[in-house]
């Protein structure tokens, strides 16, 4: 993509738009994310950019921290994220601004911070990321941590797990077998859609480079866990939901999200066989996943 | 007792459980670009931003 001063990305049928009125402000997109780039033209949600002195910017009340790179405040019923780093100095390199319903917000990049000649992507990693699952939030799915396969008969099969658990080993383990596309090494986002469910793949992809725009109806989800010996272990709803929690990604300072969160599980683990695969690093696995025994 | 409950279509009694499940808050609130090292931020690490990122740690 060439600079530009507005683009649509659309990941599991969410589209958003960001646009700059400003010409000293241009965009730019790269790797996979290119392949995310969409041409709505009625977004779900929008936010326009801008050069900002964020110095003395009032936040309002801070109501959660990640710990980390961001904190989300709270003015006149607004979210605002702030960004800050210490490679930067004391004020938040960028702060994101949104209605509650996360579908209009302001993105204000602190001026003194970038080099004002180069093009760059307004909704960098986290933020991008934590605008959908705000999106999501709101009634319309949840993004998991997970490996997501579809298999040459069109089933997805989601392989949940956190960080170590095996997720792109997985995906590599599958990726020479015929026919199979593989979603997403590290994030999937689940959504009902038509009576159905559905995996989606994102561009957040993990080691293994994964990432794809397609979708697949879920059919069988898996916990993973490292193991000397290949076994599928049937899980009872309470454990496949709680399992579900700790590998989702919902926005935890927000009741109402939460509340849809976990009924969303409560309708996944209802409607989709779950199981802990003890697995073993090599293509076994995939034999045990395909076998005879696995027919629906 | 347990045939006359099955009987009257009752399940029988079964002692609630507990289960704990291991939540890792550094993962689960989006914070770190862990491709970068668990690095916070632009600049950090192997973080070349701010220009475009995607690739977020599994």
């Amino acid at each position: 993509m060439e600079n530009t001063s507005q683009f649509c990305l659309e990941v599991a049928d969410i589209s958003v738009k960001i646009r700059s009125a400003d010409p000293t402000l241009q965009f730019e997109t790269q790797g996979v994310m290119k392949n995310f780039l969409s041409g709505e033209l009625q977004p779900d949600a929008q936010a326009s950019a801008t050069w900002s002195d964020l110095s003395r910017m009032s936040l309002g009340e801070k109501i959660f921290d990640s710990g980390a790179l961001w904190q989300l405040h709270r003015r006149n019923g607004s979210y605002l994220f702030a960004f800050t780093s210490s490679v930067f100095g004391p004020f938040p390199y960028k702060v994101a601004s949104f209605d509650s319903s996360f579908t209009a917000g302001e993105v204000y990049l602190h001026h003194p911070y970038f080099e004002s000649k180069s093009a760059l992507y307004p909704l960098e990693y986290p933020l991008d990321e934590l605008w959908m699952v705000n999106l999501l939030g709101q009634g319309r799915g949840v993004e998991i941590h997970g490996c997501g396969v579809v298999d040459a008969d069109g089933k997805g099969h989601l392989f949940v797990g956190q960080s170590g658990a095996g997720k792109s080993t997985m995906a590599r383990l599958w990726e020479p077998q015929k026919g199979i596309q593989i979603l997403s090494d590290d994030r999937i986002v689940l959504r009902q859609a038509n009576q159905k469910l559905w995996m989606y793949g994102t561009p957040w992809h993990g080691e293994a480079g994964f990432s794809s725009t397609a979708r697949a109806p879920l059919t069988r989800i898996y916990f993973l866990r490292h193991a000397k010996e290949n076994k599928l272990l049937p899980q009872r709803p309470a454990q496949a939901v709680g399992q579900l929690f700790t590998c989702s990604f919902p926005p935890f300072y927000n009741p109402e999200a939460l509340d849809f969160t976990l009924g969303f599980f409560e309708e996944v683990v209802q409607a989709v066989p779950c199981f802990e695969l003890r697995f073993l690093q090599d293509e076994k696995v995939i034999e045990l996943l395909t076998g005879p025994s696995n027919e629906d | 007792m347990k045939i006359k409950q099955e009987e009257q279509g009752k399940r029988p009694y079964k002692k609630p459980e507990l289960m704990q499940v291991p939540l890792r808050p550094e993962e689960a609130v989006l914070g770190n670009c862990k491709m970068s090292g668990g690095a916070q931020g632009p600049g950090q690490g192997t973080c070349t931003s701010p220009v475009p990122c995607s690739a977020v740690g599994s």
